[in-house]
């Protein structure tokens, strides 16, 4: 809201703290001053009215000017002055800056010499005076204004217009006189409240029903107060010069005199008010006597309205609106009609001054998509019990501008409940709060500047006094104690909590498991020199449905997205890994290993899970020139990294079955990409391999790109870890056994080697120990065919109490390859 | 029997002397063998030893176990020699420690990262240990609870994501069936879960994204992270309040760092205040006062709301935007750096 200081200066005439300060005390009162604007001239002190008798060159200097000035005898007659301006000439009234002046600008006028000649003041141009931007002549006055006037008399008045962020639980500041309050309790000083002309209807005031006839409210729960009066026989014109400037100032363009004065009270008091042309109401006089009414009530279906912007509007209940006797003519609360409004050619006007519930103007304003500063402050709320003092206020200002008379009857519907609430507060409550003291007096100085009213004081047992406070009605936001000691620390002054020391007492609690995941999982990538990124959690549909699968895109899409490219939320990290690959790549960055840790959202049977997500690529990188290769990364350095990822998560990845990869994610390579987990069943899943070439492609990226991703419920994260118990080991020497078959190309080698694990201990039983089968080559070649591959297995026995013999272990090897073979009809490779 | 032990002896030397060219280790081996092996010259003169008379015995004996030594000792030096030779081989040519490493890195913690974490330990040290929560959540957690009801101005959903009612989160739990599921607008979620799960007293950190439907420019984005202080005890005081910001300000920014409260107004908090920092020794920052986040102690309401009982709990809140932060104290000028992930960019905060 934008504040006006010379109408400020209204309600606190003896204001006199500079912009400055009033900008400070704004803000430390609670409310953001997002800008401060400066109108007219600012105070000049000894800047004065001259009249330039002579212009002479400067004997030193090319372009200036020596003149004699007379400034009047009361600054000491004629001056000397030396000008630059190429404009000062003889005969001409200006303004002179005499020694002592300070101009905008902290510019402290002096008696100097400049280039040998005395100069005693200054002439100033608009641009000095901090009233234009001409600098390149001096301020030339028209007519002959008397010598040594003072500058601030002959120019326009100067005003500072605060913008000020008014919070949603103060909407009485939503108005010149709420934040004059405020500032009177800042400042220390009386508030003066505007008084109105209009006290009330004059006893012998004629009734004119056939101006208006009924006021008839249907909803008194949503409009709790509507009252009108008819002003009869005005004179619709141009406002005043003074209320054309106020609302010029705050930014308000002037209408005409009625529609001015609504908006000045509005600004003034914070309280709508709307006047009808009383002529336009709809109802024919003539017709029906007695049909000129005003009607509170819902819009049926199929009505419509032209509001004052000039847009139809159509209407549906449970639209509140302001009726006719036959049609609504205004939307209650929000905006008037373009039909029944004031115009120059009305003379007989209703003023409506009424009380609507906050929610049903937010509702409707909502649905209209039409708001205005009479919805801004219903919204937030409106003191009911200032209403009719501010519709006073406005009558008397309609009357001192536009004429005309305040004639019969007066409606009012509503509005009769008196406001009363006091708030009980102790000395010792607040102090205990705040973590210091702030002396009782200065408790009692800050309420009674706020005016809540002291209505009794008790002594307690602690060391203070308890106050009674009554709380005023515009102050709807005081409730209970804690409001309170705001208001104290608000004027006493935030600056003033004083610096303690900090206790800190232990840990109550470990970090969450899901933070620690990240912080585990994020030093594990860091240190295997990834790089980690960050990108945006929203992601657009058509990526989804291209990268993800079609379900997803249906899935994860936000109800109001704001942009079409952040629509959907993100199922996993490597879209914008991708992007970032992208970004560097074209760039020329060489890029080889990003990372990501965050949150993810995963469809699955339609149920949308959000999980704790690591994500990882490794790209080819195919810029770079190095004197020494290394071995390129491939599918099982994703594997690797993504087992890791999974231990990190408590998770023992080496027992997890993994699978080729099947079509849940569209971004995969096919035949060399792979799958582990269950979200649903397990609560984690991992992805990982080599991405789609052609997809990776489509993106502008160049070369191969590797990708693993792991994601868990933060539940599970939660799940309590096992401790685990020692096992004990044999001390005595291991026997090993190579064991190579031929089988078919398509075997997964971890099947075969799972068989062999089995055979292998049943075989053995108790007797020792087949402490592991490990598959230690592959091999393909001609030798075995395209259908054919080799897979070499290292087994190692070993027995807890002994060293094994070789021939039990022989024995036990032959076994086990028989039975293998048998059961497998595999061959073993010669 | 004399002459021939001296012969040996003297080949011997003559064939491992530390001047001769080293034999490769099969010719060692073969050399060995020759002196001391099952068939060598040694091992030939102590098989004779049994036709040598018994009185001559004791020493020839001794003799021959000399030369044995002897030899032995030859035997041993030039293996040694032969070994380091073989290491020595094994290693190549020296290497120039001037050369680049071929490989990749160092990896590198993106900047919110290494923020984060810091503001973390630093609010470790007082007590406060991390909570985490959903990133999507409902009505409830995110505006009732904290004291803003419905018709708040605050829940305009022009600020806030919303997801389709049909959507249903398998682990994201509603309060109420019918309320809907959003992009949390910030942290204070956490706080809630967090109150509704356990008792005070309560010191928790929250950090993570948070969500405004918002244009994207040099100081917005439509994720950003934030992160949230919740004290919960008896007798917490602003005095506290205050002592906590100065107190991680101070560490995070410098003993020059200057806190300011100005009073605002947030529903879940009462009072409430925004901070401004005063920072003047950091680079780029040529304002006296800038602002870097909201607190305020915590409003009975929300107590309430949890099952505390304001009469006996009293805590207070913090709240920050991370990248704000982090701009500052690196000197940034523009939020979108953070979320482009260009390298040149990530690096420098390695």
């Amino acid at each position: 809201m934008k504040i006006s200081l010379n109408w400020i200066k209204d309600y606190l005439p003896a204001l006199d703290a500079s912009p400055e300060e009033i900008s400070r005390a704004i803000t430390f009162l609670g409310f953001e001053v997002e800008a401060v604007l400066h109108s007219g001239a600012p105070a000049l002190e000894n800047v004065v009215v001259g009249k330039i008798l002579t212009r002479e060159k400067h004997p030193n200097a090319d372009k200036l000017s020596v003149c004699t000035v007379d400034v009047g005898e009361a600054h000491g007659g004629v001056r000397t002055i030396v000008c630059g301006a190429p404009n000062c000439d003889a005969g001409r009234h200006v303004l002179a800056a005499l020694p002592g002046a300070v101009l905008p600008g902290d510019f402290k006028i002096k008696s100097s010499k400049i280039r040998g000649q005395v100069s005693d003041g200054m002439l100033c141009s608009t641009d000095e005076l901090g009233i234009g931007t001409d600098s390149e002549g001096i301020l030339l006055l028209s007519g002959e204004p008397a010598l040594g006037t003072a500058a601030n008399d002959v120019l326009p008045a100067g005003d500072v217009v605060f913008d000020v962020e008014i919070t949603p639980n103060r909407p009485d500041c939503q108005s010149h006189l709420g934040l004059a309050r405020e500032l009177a309790a800042w400042f220390k000083l009386p508030l003066v409240y505007p008084q109105s002309r209009f006290r009330g209807l004059a006893e012998d005031a004629p009734e004119r029903r056939d101006l208006l006839a009924a006021v008839q409210v249907d909803t008194p729960v949503e409009c709790p107060l509507y009252s009108a009066h008819i002003i009869s026989g005005v004179k619709v014109g141009p406002s005043p010069d003074w209320l054309q400037a106020r609302l010029s100032a705050v930014g308000l363009r002037p209408i005409n005199n009625i529609v001015d004065v609504t908006n000045y009270v509005l600004l003034e008091y914070g309280q709508p008010l709307h006047a009808f042309d009383a002529a336009r109401l709809g109802g024919d006089a003539r017709v029906s006597p007695g049909g000129q009414r005003l009607h509170i009530r819902h819009a049926q279906a199929g009505e419509t309205l032209t509001t004052l912007d000039g847009k139809a509007r159509a209407l549906e209940p449970p639209t509140l609106v302001i009726a006719g006797a036959e049609t609504p003519l205004a939307v209650a609360g929000i905006m008037g009609g373009e039909a029944s409004g004031v115009s120059d050619a009305t003379s007989d006007l209703v003023l409506e001054c009424a009380i609507f519930k906050r929610q049903t103007i937010r509702r409707t304003s909502k649905r209209l998509g039409l708001s205005s500063d009479s919805s801004y402050r219903y919204e937030r709320g409106v003191d009911p019990h200032m209403a009719l003092e501010a519709a006073r206020r406005a009558i008397g200002l309609i009357l001192e501008t536009a004429g005309g008379e305040v004639v019969g009857p007066v409606f009012q519907v509503g509005g009769e409940v008196p406001w009363q609430r006091e708030v009980v507060v102790t000395h010792d409550y607040i102090c205990e709060k705040l973590g210091f003291d702030i002396p009782a007096e200065a408790m009692r100085a800050a309420f009674e500047s706020l005016e809540l009213r002291i209505t009794r004081e008790e002594p307690t047992e602690a060391r203070g006094p308890a106050w009674t406070l009554a709380i005023p009605s515009w102050r709807q936001d005081l409730d209970r104690p804690i409001d309170l000691v705001e208001e104290v620390l608000r004027v006493y002054g935030t600056d003033k909590i004083p610096a303690t020391p900090l206790t800190s007492p232990g840990l109550l609690a470990e970090d969450d498991p899901t933070v620690r995941f990240n912080r585990r999982v994020t030093d594990f990538l860091v240190g295997h020199d990834f790089n980690e990124c960050a990108s945006y959690t929203l992601r657009s549909g058509e990526e989804l449905s291209t990268w993800v699968s079609q379900t997803a895109a249906a899935e994860l899409a936000l109800a109001n997205p704001f942009v079409a490219d952040q629509s959907h939320l993100r199922p996993t990290l490597l879209l914008g890994l991708l992007e970032a690959l992208h970004l560097n790549q074209s760039r020329g960055t060489p890029v080889q290993r990003l990372c990501e840790v965050g949150r993810v959202f995963i469809e699955s049977n339609g149920q949308t899970h959000e999980c704790a997500s690591v994500g990882f690529l490794i790209a080819e990188d195919t810029t770079t020139r190095h004197w020494l290769k290394r071995e390129a990364a491939d599918f099982y350095t994703a594997k690797h990294l993504v087992a890791a990822l999974a231990n990190a998560a408590g998770i023992d990845f080496a027992r997890q079955p993994v699978e080729p990869t099947s079509g849940d994610f569209l971004g995969w390579q096919d035949g060399h990409a792979a799958r582990a987990g269950d979200l649903e069943k397990l609560g984690w899943k991992a992805r990982f391999g080599l991405l789609d070439l052609a997809l990776v492609k489509s993106l502008g990226i160049e070369g191969k790109v590797y990708a693993g991703t792991f994601s868990i419920l933060p539940e599970k994260l939660a799940d309590a870890q096992t401790r685990r118990r020692f096992a004990p080991f044999s001390l005595y020497p291991a026997t090993l056994r190579d064991l190579a078959l031929v089988v078919p190309a398509a075997l997964p080698a971890e099947d075969l080697r799972k068989q062999l694990q089995k055979t292998a201990r049943a075989v053995v039983g108790n007797a020792f120990a087949v402490e592991s089968v490990a598959l230690f080559d592959v091999y393909r070649g001609e030798s075995l065919g395209d259908a054919q591959k080799s897979l070499a297995f290292s087994l190692v026995f070993r027995a807890e109490d002994r060293t094994l013999t070789d021939d039990e272990v022989n024995a036990a090897f032959q076994k086990i390859q028989d039975e293998l073979l048998a059961s497998t009809g595999y061959a073993l490779r010669k | 029997m004399q002459h021939t032990l001296d012969a040996i002896l003297t080949s011997a030397r003559a064939e491992f002397a530390a001047d001769v060219p080293l034999p490769s280790r099969a010719e060692f081996e073969a050399a060995k063998a020759r002196y001391v092996g099952p068939n060598g010259q040694l091992t030939a003169q102590m098989k004779k030893m049994g036709s040598v008379p018994k009185e001559e015995r004791p020493a020839l004996g001794k003799l021959i176990n000399q030369t044995k030594l002897d030899v032995q000792q030859l035997l041993d030096a030039a293996l040694a020699r032969i070994e380091a030779g073989e290491l020595r081989a094994s290693l190549g040519p020296p290497i120039d420690p001037t050369l680049p490493a071929p490989d990749i890195g160092p990896g590198s913690y993106h900047p919110l990262s290494a923020v984060r974490e810091e503001l973390s330990r630093i609010l470790r040290k007082v007590g406060f240990t991390v909570a985490d929560g959903p990133e999507v959540e409902t009505e409830y957690y995110c505006f009732d609870a904290l004291n803003t009801p419905a018709d708040h101005p605050a829940r305009d959903t022009q600020d806030t994501f919303y997801l389709p009612s049909s959507v249903r989160f398998a682990n994201v739990p509603k309060k109420t069936e019918h309320e809907h599921y959003l992009l949390r607008t910030h942290t204070s979620s956490v706080q809630i879960r967090t109150m509704l799960k356990g008792q005070p007293p309560i010191r928790i950190v929250s950090p993570g994204r948070v969500y405004r439907r918002d244009t994207t420019d040099a100081t917005h984005s439509a994720n950003f992270q934030q992160l949230e202080c919740l004290y919960v005890d008896k007798n917490v005081t602003i005095a506290d309040l205050k002592a906590l910001l100065d107190y991680l300000f101070e560490s995070l920014l410098g003993k020059d760092t200057k806190t300011r409260f100005r009073p605002h107004y947030f529903s879940y908090t009462e009072p409430s205040f925004e901070v401004d920092l005063s920072a003047r020794h950091l680079p780029k920052v040529n304002k006296e006062w800038i602002e870097i986040g909201g607190c305020g102690m915590v409003d009975p309401a929300v107590f309430a709301d949890v099952g505390y009982d304001p009469e006996v709990w009293s805590g207070y809140a913090f709240g920050m935007g991370i990248e704000r932060l982090a701009m500052l104290l690196y000197g940034i000028d523009d939020i979108r750096y953070f979320y482009q992930n260009d390298l040149r960019f990530l690096r420098q905060f390695a």
